[in-house]
């Protein structure tokens, strides 16, 4: 269901203009041209100063920055396959360069003298970053490139951004921010995919269980699903609010819990939720998977002489695994998001920088949050979704 | 003909049952909260207050469904009229974009939306209303495209060779039998929006989770209690609304 069912995707001739393309590119110039690329304040706590695209480079520095923009345009009028690769190319440099122009303006806009001046990333360049990834999805789509190849297209603008990152941008709020905390960033990183990757595994090993006595009973069927449905239907702050009260009177009377570190904020409430919201991506998948399995395929495996535990792991396990698999996919992309709320709890990760800034009204803060917890999701969900498509029989193993 | 029409409005009233059953208790949770001061004294015995008071309960609730009501609205106007669109002759082009679009979006955590919104849009009500409009959009783009990419194209053919009009088609034919995927498309979106939106107490948005949200800057476990519990509510009557249409959607 996921990217690949795009059915029609409609052949072309070259001779009528690429509508998408053309829009893109003219909503970019637009966003380019009329909002503010930088933002530069003094400190942390003066509100910043917008500068437009010219204030950056002066109108030759702005006449260059177009040039591309509109090449693509004029390329996108016949889109002819080779005219599609070269605006493919032009977009990625567009990408790749991005970075360095705001390290230009940093260099021209920020007062070397003060050490708290700090440059933010303004509208202009945010639309522009938008509009340019969404250029390189169509032009990937029409020229039918494969995923793998998609991904790595983005390597170049990847690594523009880290190296200006590390030699050339010291004035970007973000990075500020981050200088600030590195330490627990770090820490944050890691309690973030611990949360999750605890919660994944352990909904992983409940699930594949629950699944498996479900098919041996269909009144744990119904009533399981009931109740997994019903929990999914809770939202994530009302559950986290909900299991403070029994966990913290646990922790309270349970000497051994409490040891372990049980309370009513913290670890374990977001745990206990995360998996109680992973089980039914998971179940159902497992199910679904198990249940699916061609019975003729069973039938020949057990005419072949296997026995039932042989057939189990030899036949109908590898046959489910992709669909298992995509539960996994479902499930972490979910989890992730979730255990940003769970910095709402005092669970930590990268939501506790999200909240903090929310609550400072400091939005870089917000973005040094926010902006992993994107990525994690989507590199999760890519990897995951390569690692099934692997497995799919018939893939490339 | 009396006894049958009845038979029928029992049968119906019996189908709205569990969606009244949780509505009545959403309603009298905010009503009698006050009555249960007895029951939150004992989880919250060194608090002064243990009811939360800054604001009426049935306020926040009519708050919180504003906030949701008009961002569904909005984003089913949108997210049918954009998948429409895509799927006609004219938008064709931009189909495999906004089909892309709709897959990869749904990856992003809607915290994360609701993060990013903040420093584009500003702190307050409006803010929540254009992120969660743009969040709950991608169910609906993608469920639409999917129900009216599911019909049989036999079907589409029959109906033209019975001389109906492209917007008949679309609305006799298209639309009726993409509905209950649509459908399901919304129930997600809503589902999603009613969580996020409770999350927006953190951004300005007052509503069902500000009672949490105080309750856990206070310590004070009786407010949380008391926010959580409505907002489930709230969560469970919405959803089985959307689970009593759902069949009746399919079958008419």
């Amino acid at each position: 269901m996921s990217v690949g069912g795009i059915k029609a995707i409609v052949s072309r001739d070259a001779s009528r203009p690429n509508v998408v393309l053309v829009s893109l590119l003219l909503a970019t110039l637009a966003g380019w041209l009329g909002l503010d690329a930088v933002s530069v304040a003094p400190n942390r706590i003066v509100p910043g100063q917008g500068h437009a695209a010219w204030d950056v480079a002066g109108l030759p520095g702005l006449a260059i920055s177009l040039l591309p923009m509109l090449a693509v345009l004029w390329l996108a009028w016949r889109p002819s396959r080779e005219r599609l690769r070269l605006a493919l190319a032009l977009v990625v440099v567009m990408l790749a360069a991005l970075p360095a122009w705001l390290a230009l303006a940093a260099a021209r806009l920020v007062d070397a003298d003060l050490p708290q001046a700090r440059m933010g990333v303004g509208a202009g360049a945010w639309v522009a970053l938008f509009l340019l990834l969404l250029a390189m999805i169509e032009l990937r789509t029409r020229l039918s490139l494969s995923r793998p190849l998609g991904w790595s297209l983005l390597l170049a603008p990847l690594v523009s951004l880290v190296a200006w990152l590390t030699f050339g941008l010291e004035p970007l709020a973000l990075r500020q921010e981050f200088q600030g905390r590195s330490a627990g960033f770090i820490a944050a990183i890691g309690e973030h995919l611990l949360l999750v990757g605890a919660a994944v595994g352990i909904s992983l090993v409940l699930g594949v269980c629950l699944a498996l006595t479900m098919r041996r009973w269909e009144r744990v069927r119904t009533l399981g699903f009931a109740v997994l449905n019903f929990l999914q239907t809770i939202p994530s702050l009302a559950l986290f609010g909900l299991l403070l009260a029994p966990l913290a009177w646990l922790s309270a009377h349970v000497g051994w819990l409490a040891a372990l570190g049980v309370s009513g904020i913290g670890w374990a409430p977001a745990l206990l939720a995360l998996v109680g919201y992973s089980l039914l991506p998971m179940v159902r998948n497992t199910y679904v998977a198990l249940d699916e399995v061609d019975p003729g395929v069973i039938d020949a495996a057990r005419g072949m002489g296997m026995s039932r535990a042989q057939v189990f792991r030899q036949v109908r396990l590898p046959l489910a695994l992709p669909v298992i698999l995509e539960g996994v996919r479902i499930t972490t992309v979910q989890a992730i998001g979730l255990t940003a709320v769970a910095a709402l709890i005092g669970a930590g990760g990268l939501g506790t920088f999200i909240f903090q800034g929310l609550g400072q009204a400091a939005m870089d803060l917000v973005l040094l949050g926010a902006l992993p917890i994107l990525v994690m999701a989507l590199v999760a969900d890519a990897l995951l979704g390569a690692l099934t498509d692997l497995l799919r029989p018939g893939g490339a193993t | 003909m009396t006894e049958a029409a009845s038979d029928v409005a029992v049968r119906g009233a019996r189908r709205w049952l569990t969606p009244l059953l949780w509505g009545g208790l959403l309603l009298g949770a905010c009503l009698g909260m006050q009555h249960l001061e007895g029951l939150f004294r004992l989880v919250e015995t060194d608090s002064r207050s243990v009811i939360y008071a800054r604001a009426d309960f049935l306020t926040l609730l009519g708050r919180h469904l504003l906030v949701v009501g008009v961002a569904a609205l909005a984003a089913v106007v949108i997210g049918v009229g954009a998948a429409v669109a895509v799927t006609r002759r004219a938008g064709r082009d931009f189909l495999p974009l906004v089909a892309q679009l709709a897959s990869i979006g749904q990856t992003f955590p809607p915290v994360a939306v609701l993060a990013l919104a903040v420093p584009v849009l500003g702190f307050g009500t409006l803010p929540i209303i254009v992120a969660l409009l743009l969040y709950g959009l991608l169910p609906i783009v993608r469920n639409t495209l999917a129900g009216l990419q599911g019909i049989d194209p036999g079907v589409r053919e029959a109906a033209r060779g019975m001389g109906m009009t492209s917007g008949q088609l679309l609305r006799q034919v298209e639309l009726p039998l993409a509905a209950p995927v649509i459908l399901a498309g919304i129930r997600t979106s809503v589902t999603i929006n009613i969580a996020t939106a409770a999350i927006g107490a953190t951004v300005g948005a007052s509503n069902l989770g500000d009672p949490i949200i105080s309750g856990i800057v206070n310590g004070n476990t009786a407010y949380v209690l008391q926010g959580a519990l409505l907002i489930g509510l709230l969560a469970l009557t919405v959803d089985s609304v959307f689970a009593r249409l759902q069949p009746a959607a399919s079958t008419g």
